[in-house]
Order: structure tokens, then sequence, then C-alpha cells
């Protein structure tokens, strides 16, 4: 039997804390005193009609609500959603401490991988960035990342899903234009996921949705919030911020505010359905007084991030909260620390859904080579999360003997075993002398990742879906766009 | 110092209870309001309006700066016809239809009113017929389109056809601005101008009026 260390206790990971247990209460706190002093205004009739049923103070749009309530809805929310694959794998567990990555939605703007230049997104921007992502591992989910702006924009948000459907099989998060568009894109993920119940089973697909800061939510927000539960498919309710602007300057200021939207939609959630999948969170972005740019890439977001996760595990709710979205226009050694800092404090606070991985320009401009990067930083930041393994194998006290003073380790059986382990491998660094590095084409790490952007889009493909479903799904496409024509004409003729 | 490079550099400094003290001396002291505006507070923004381009004031010192301002004109409102006040131009602005984002649009009316511009902010979700009515009722020479939903955005393409529709859209400068919004799309529906963001709003509308 092995003889061990009486008293020990392991350290596996890292442990990242922002702030005290006593902290976060007292964010808790002034959270509950917003929604009960000044409350939130909703504009969705069923929701107002369940929130005043529920004991809400409710003035025509206004409604206060109590403490009691938001703290019963808190334990009602689930602490764990499992998120499966295209093909029902349950694969994304949300659950306290475990940490996953992916791209956001709805970039306006791509630097084209063959030209170089900065222009519209298109569908086929939203087909390559999720085969790219399809292929590189470090990429848990995926969202649309660009826009399908050479679509019907009535349906542009179907094309995306059906864009992102065909082209990975990795779970993912996606956006709705309104109530009608969601209840079709459901109905493309029953068609992919075989039915309903199978659907209800082993969702594939989230909902991202936003509250308006300060305090509102729409009847659109909240109508595609509760489309999404009655196909048990997850909704991610959070606002996007400017601190500053729509919230206050102060760090502690907005993590209060969109805390008490974020739990404003759980009441929601819970009065709607008890136990509907809800993910809180946001996205906590400053705004550059000198430009009014929404600052991604800033300390403050990370800070900010760090205390919102702590906040979600003390709820015991999973969240979502983004890194590596840079304000650097392009991929340069400022877009570098910028995604590198954020994505290691995501990795070591445990947050759960990490998007907008590979953004560029304050959430505006795609670029599937910056995409590619950030697959290495991730890996970077998940190895260092992985932490110091110590035990006899690894303080090599028997080795050392072995080796003596003025002997060597590079020709040992013990680095042979642990060398791949023990010293991160990175796929895309440069880590050559000079000489070689020249002599190898002189490339930044920009250039040997637009090179393996090039090479997966050239020869990387998904799982194909069956082409009855891939039919189906140009179906409801064609049937939304028809319905939202005829609703849009007979709007104008009244 | 004279009392209206004081009152110049209280505006820049955003001190409003200061001007306000000394807006209201040099009324009792029998300045012409006019010139208490264009030669004190108005002096001060322009610098306010320079220093921020260069990067060297922040959004919220303007904001204060255009405070100060504010507080002096609405002593001087009163003693000045209509028709004399000091006005770089009218603008009028709103978020167009399906879309309920604020804060880029109040930026943009926050930069021009402290620019000294008269401008009307008709809010968020305008579809194009409240857009031609208000066109109508205040005579603009620039109307300002915001959107941040790329669904929301042909909503603009809509308000231009419904000012032609109407016989406006000569009388009318079109701008319009938003996360999604571009040069390329400004032409394509026909704008008269695209801004990034707040402070190019201010300079498009001088050049447009000017």
């Amino acid at each position: 039997m092995r003889k061990i260390r009486s008293n020990s206790i392991e350290q596996t990971t890292p442990f990242l804390r922002w702030v005290s247990e006593g902290q976060i209460e007292e964010i808790h706190f002034a959270t509950l005193e917003v929604l009960e002093r000044t409350g939130v205004v909703v504009d969705h009739p069923e929701a107002l009609q369940l929130l005043k049923d529920a004991g809400c103070i409710v003035n025509e749009h206004r409604v206060r609500i109590p403490s009691w309530l938001v703290e019963e809805c808190l334990r009602l929310a689930p602490r764990k959603i499992v998120v499966a694959n295209r093909k029902g794998q349950r694969v994304m567990p949300l659950e306290k401490n475990r940490t996953y990555f992916g791209t956001g939605s709805d970039l306006p703007f791509t630097v084209d991988l063959e030209t170089g230049k900065r222009r519209r997104s298109t569908k086929r921007d939203v087909e390559l960035a999720c085969r790219v992502m399809d292929y590189l591992p470090n990429y848990d989910f995926v969202m649309s990342y660009a826009i399908a702006s050479d679509t019907s924009s009535k349906v542009s948000d179907l094309h995306q899903l059906e864009a992102m459907v065909t082209n990975t099989v990795k779970p993912m998060i996606v956006t709705a234009h309104d109530e009608i568009n969601m209840r079709a894109q459901l109905e493309m993920a029953a068609l992919v996921a075989g039915g309903r119940e199978e659907l209800r089973k082993n969702p594939f697909m989230i909902l991202y949705s936003e509250p308006i800061s300060p305090l509102t939510h729409t009847n659109d927000g909240v109508g595609k919030m509760f489309a999404c539960f009655e196909y048990g498919v997850p909704v991610v309710y959070t606002p996007g911020i400017l601190s500053g602007a729509t919230t206050p300057v102060t760090k502690a200021g907005t993590i209060v505010l969109m805390n008490a939207e974020a739990l404003a939609g759980v009441v929601m959630a819970q009065l709607k359905q008890k136990g509907a999948p809800i993910i809180i969170g946001g996205g906590a972005t400053p705004m550059d007084m000198r430009t009014t740019a929404t600052l991604y890439g800033s300390p403050e977001t990370m800070m900010n991030y760090a205390i919102m996760t702590q906040l979600s595990q003390f709820y015991g709710i999973p969240n979502f909260t983004e890194a590596g979205c840079v304000n650097a226009p392009i991929p340069d050694a400022q877009a570098g620390m910028e995604a590198g800092n954020g994505i290691l404090m995501a990795q070591l606070m445990g947050a759960n859904l990490v998007h907008d991985v590979g953004y560029l320009e304050g959430g505006k401009t795609g670029s599937l080579t910056f995409l590619t990067m950030c697959n290495d930083y991730i890996d970077n930041a998940r190895y260092m999360g992985r932490g110091t393994r110590i035990d006899e194998e690894t303080m090599a006290v028997d080795v050392i003997d072995e080796v003596g003073p003025g002997g060597n380790y590079v020709s040992h059986e013990h680095t042979y075993k642990n060398f791949r382990e023990e010293i991160w491998t990175s796929k895309q660094f440069n880590t050559s002398f000079w000489e070689v590095w020249e002599e190898q084409g002189s490339k930044s790490m920009e250039a040997r990742a637009e090179e393996l952007a090039k090479h997966i889009v050239a020869t990387h493909n998904s799982e194909l879906l069956d082409d009855t479903i891939q039919q189906g799904l140009n179906e409801i496409i064609a049937e939304t766009d028809q319905k939202k024509a005829s609703t849009r004409r007979k709007n104008k003729e009244a | 110092m004279s009392d209206f490079s004081s009152l110049a550099e209280l505006v820049i400094n955003g001190n409003y209870n200061g001007a306000k003290d000394l807006t209201q001396k040099l009324i009792d002291s029998g300045a012409d309001p006019i010139e208490i505006i264009n030669q004190g507070l108005m002096a001060g923004m322009d610098v306010v309006g320079v220093r921020f381009k260069a990067g060297d004031m922040f959004v919220p010192e303007v904001m204060m700066s255009a405070r100060a301002m504010s507080t002096g004109i609405e002593l001087l409102k009163p003693l000045i016809a209509d028709s004399d006040m000091p006005s770089a131009g009218k603008v009028l602005i709103g978020t167009v239809k399906g879309d309920l984002h604020d804060i880029g649009k109040k930026l943009v009316v926050m930069m021009l009113e402290s620019a000294g511009f008269d401008v009307v902010d008709l809010g968020v979700d305008i579809d194009p017929d409240a857009f031609v009515n208000a066109v109508k009722e205040h005579s603009p020479q620039v109307i300002g389109l915001s959107a941040l939903l790329t669904t929301t955005m042909l909503s603009m393409k809509d308000t231009i056809e419904a000012l032609k529709e109407e016989g406006l859209r000569d009388k009318v400068k079109v701008i319009i601005g938003g996360a999604p919004i571009s040069q390329s799309f400004a032409d394509e529906i026909g704008a008269d101008g695209y801004a990034s963001d707040a402070g190019t709003a201010t300079e498009l509308c001088r050049n447009l009026i000017a």
C-alpha cells in the first residue's frame, strides 16, 4: 500500500478569486435593492401578468420585484445545463468551473481571407468561420461570427443557423430577429435533432437574447426567450452595456445594474416555467471616453467578468461571458495582449460560456486569421489552467540523484516520458532561432495562422447533414420569408 | 482677463455654477446677450470642440462644459427674440422603426447640442411617417437616422423613400449612423452622409449646413 502524508491538501488547478464571498453578497444585496426599489420596465404582456400574479408591484410597464421572489427564482433555476452537439452527444455540461470557448455572432464586417480587404460580411463568412471552428480543437461551441448580409434581411438569422448547422457539429448559440423567426429556428433545430422530443432531451442550440440597459426588457427579447423554454432550449439572457453611458461608470455599479437585469430575466424565466434553463452574465464593456468606442479588450472588462463569474457561481447558475474580443483593428501585438489576458482570466475564473473569441475592432470586424490565432491562445490558457502536478514522479528526486551534479537530463528516460506533458508546444507561435525562422520565410504568427486558416477552408468539411433535412431547412426559411413579406404588406396597407 | 474670456474659461472647465453666476453678472451689468453667447459661452465650447477632437478632453468633460453653456443660455433666452438666437442649425434625429437602442443616438444629440445645434430628438422605434411629420413640423436642415440592428438598417431606406414620396427629400439632408452602418451602405440607400461616431457626426452636420 502507498504510504501517504496526513493532513494533505492538493490544489490540482490554480485557484483564482477576485473578491471575497462577503463582497459577492454585498453586490447581491445591492442588486436586490435595485430590483425592489427602482424596478425594471417589461414590455411583454405575458411576462407582465406573470410578475403581477407572483406578487410584484406593477404600474403599467414598471415592475418592482420583491427580494423574496428573486431569491425563490434563483433557487428554481437549474445549476447544471447540459448542451449537446448536433449529433445529440452531451458534450458541453454547463456546470460550475467548466470553461468553454466560442466566437460571437453578427459581425457586420469581415477581413476577406483571400484579398485581405475589409468588406461587409456574407453568409459564406458564416459558413467558413464554422468550418474553421469545427476543425480547431479549442473551440467548443460556435456562434454565427458574421452577418449573412447578402441574404433576405427578414430571415438572415435563419440563413445563419442553416450555415452553422451545415458546417459544424459543435454546439451553437444563435440570435434571432424576433419571436416569429425564433420559432422558425426552433423548428429547424427540431428537424436537425430528429424531432422536438429529441431536441428537448439533448438540445444542441442555445438562444442569446438581451435586455436593453438600463433595466428594459423588450417584447422581442422576452418573447424569444419564452419560445425557447417551450422547446426546452436553454437561453442566455444577458445585457451588452457601455459603462459610463448605459450603466454607472464605476465597475461595481456596472455589475450591480447588469446583475439586476439578468436576475429580472431569471425571475421571468422561472415564472414562465419552473426550472427553465437560463444562463446569466453579459458584456460589461466601458465606453472609451475619448472616442465613444466600446472597449472590449480592456482591463476593466476582464475585472468585471471575474466578479460576474464569481456571482454566477454564488447563485449556482451557468454564465455567459466574453474574451478574445479586441479593440485592435488588426491581429497585431495589441490584439495578442488583449485576447490573451481575457482568455486566461476566463479560464482561471472558471467561466462557462466564453464567447466573442476572434473579434477585431471592438466587435465589428471578423478575421479567420485572428480566429485561428486565438485557438493557440486558448490552448496556452488551458495549459496553465491545468495547473502544476506535484508528486514523486514530477519532483523527480530519484532522477536528480541518478543524474547527479554535472550530468544532463536531455537523454534521460524521465524527460522522454514527461516532456510532452510538462512543456507546452504551440502550433503557430514562432519559437525557432533567427536563422531558421529566416530560412522558413520570416513569417509572423499572423502569416502562419493565415496559412492554416486557408488550409482548413480548402480541406476541412464537417460531417454532412442528411439531404432531406437540408431540404427541410430551406423550406422553413422560404416559408418564413414569405410569411414576413405578407405581414409587411399588410402593415403597409393598414 | 475680460469677463467674456472668464466665462469661456468657466465653460471649458465645466463649472456650471460659476458660468451661471457670471452670466447673471454680465446681464446685470448691461452686456449684450448675444455677445455673451458668442464671445463667452460659445467661444468656450469652440475650444472644447477642438480639444475633444485632439483627444485632450473626454466625453464626460464635454458634457459638463455643455451643461455650463446651457445654464448660461437658459438665463439669456428670455432676453433674446427667437429669431435672433444664435444656432449652428437645426437637426432632427431618431432611432428607426423596430430598433429600441438609444445610447449612440443620445451621444450624437449631446455632442450636437454642445456644438450649438438646435436638436429635436424623436426617440426610438420611429416609423417613416413619424419622421415625415416631424420634418414638416420642425423644418430641420439635417435629419439623422440611427440603427444598431442589421435588421432595422433597411428601415433607413424606407424613411428616405417616405421623404421622397412627400416631396421633402430635397429640403433636408439625411445622415445615418450606428454600428452596422458604413459609407457604402449610405451610398446604397441614397443618404447624404455617414458618421462613425458622435464627434464626426457633429462635423458632418456643420459641413452639410455650411
